[in-house]
C-alpha cells in the first residue's frame, strides 16, 4: 500500500462502519481465501462494474472490489509477485469488513488523517 | 525509557497484511526445457507437413510454447537466482539474456537449429542451477532421476 501506508505505521480503524465506505477509501478486512487481516483500497462497490480477466464482473449488493496500490511491476519489483487483492480473490462480502482506516497515529513525522484516493 | 514504555502501550496490538504473493520457491530449469523441447518437435513436424492449416496451428502452438520458455526462464533469473550467485556462475546474466533472446528467436523461426540452440542454453541454465545447489534448495525431494 505504498507510499500511503508503508510497514509499521499505527493505524486508527474505525470499526463502526456496517458497509462498504467509498471508493478510494482504505479498509480492514479478512481476507476471503485465508482469513488473514489484510488493508486495501476500495475500487468499486455494489452494483458498480469492474473489469476483470479480458471482461466485466457487476458486483451485487454488499460486495467490494479491493486493490492494492502496488501495481504488478512495483510488487515485483520490491521482491514479490503479483499483489493479492480482488483481482485474486474476486468481490469480497461485507461481513468480511472491519473497518475503514481514518488516522495513522505513528511514527511521529507521519501522523494525518488517511485520505480517501481520488477516484 | 520512559518514552519507550508509554509508546509501547499505545502501540497497535494487531498487524494487518499488504501482501503480495509470496514465491513458493520451487525452482527448475526442466520446465524451460520441456517447453523448448515442445518447440523443437513443432518445428521438426513442420518441415514435415504441407498442409497450410497443419502449419498455421503448429506456427500458434510454438509461439505460445516459446513464450512458455521466456517466462520459466524469467522466473528462474528474477526469483531462483541471488546476486551472491554471481561468484560460482559469472556469465550468469549473460546467460539469461543469451536465452530469453533465443526463446524470442524461436518463436519466430521454423529452424531447428535455433531451436536446438534454445535447448543447449537452457541445458546451461540447468547446469548454473545445479552448481549454485539448486535441487536441493528448490525441489521437495529433489529432481526425480
Amino acid at each position: 500500500m505504498l507510499p500511503d501506508i508503508e510497514p509499521g505505521d499505527w493505524l486508527l480503524v474505525d470499526p463502526t462502519t456496517r458497509s462498504w465506505p467509498r471508493p478510494g477509501s482504505v479498509v480492514v478486512f479478512r481476507e476471503p481465501d485465508s482469513g488473514m487481516l489484510a488493508i486495501k483500497r476500495v475500487r468499486a462497490r455494489s452494483g458498480e462494474r469492474v473489469p476483470f480477466n479480458g471482461g466485466y464482473i457487476a458486483l451485487r449488493p454488499d460486495e467490494a472490489w479491493l486493490q492494492a496500490d502496488a501495481s504488478v511491476a512495483m510488487a515485483q519489483g520490491a521482491g514479490f509477485g503479483p499483489p493479492i487483492d480482488s483481482d485474486r480473490f474476486g468481490p469480497v462480502p461485507v461481513e468480511l469488513l472491519i473497518g475503514r482506516v481514518w488516522f495513522r497515529y505513528g511514527p511521529l513525522h507521519r501522523i494525518g488523517r488517511i485520505r480517501r484516493a481520488p477516484g | 525509557m520512559t518514552f519507550r514504555r508509554i509508546a509501547s502501550a499505545f502501540a497497535p496490538k494487531t498487524t494487518v497484511h499488504a501482501h503480495c504473493d509470496l514465491p513458493c520457491g520451487v525452482y527448475d530449469p526442466e520446465q524451460a526445457r520441456i517447453e523448448a523441447e515442445s518447440c523443437y518437435r513443432i518445428v521438426e513436424k513442420y518441415a514435415a507437413n504441407e498442409d497450410p492449416a497443419y502449419r498455421t496451428r503448429a506456427i500458434g502452438i510454438k509461439e505460445h510454447r516459446a513464450d512458455l520458455v521466456k517466462h520459466h526462464i524469467d522466473v528462474l533469473w528474477h526469483d531462483y537466482f541471488k546476486p551472491e550467485h554471481l561468484e560460482t556462475v559469472p556469465n550468469l546474466h549473460d546467460l539469461f539474456w543469451q536465452a530469453t533472446k533465443q526463446a524470442s528467436k524461436v518463436k519466430a523461426s521454423n529452424d531447428l537449429a535455433d531451436a536446438k540452440r534454445l535447448l543447449e542454453l537452457i541445458d546451461e541454465v540447468d547446469a548454473a542451477w545445479k552448481a549454485t545447489g539448486g535441487p536441493a534448495k528448490t525441489r521437495v525431494a529433489g529432481r526425480p532421476g
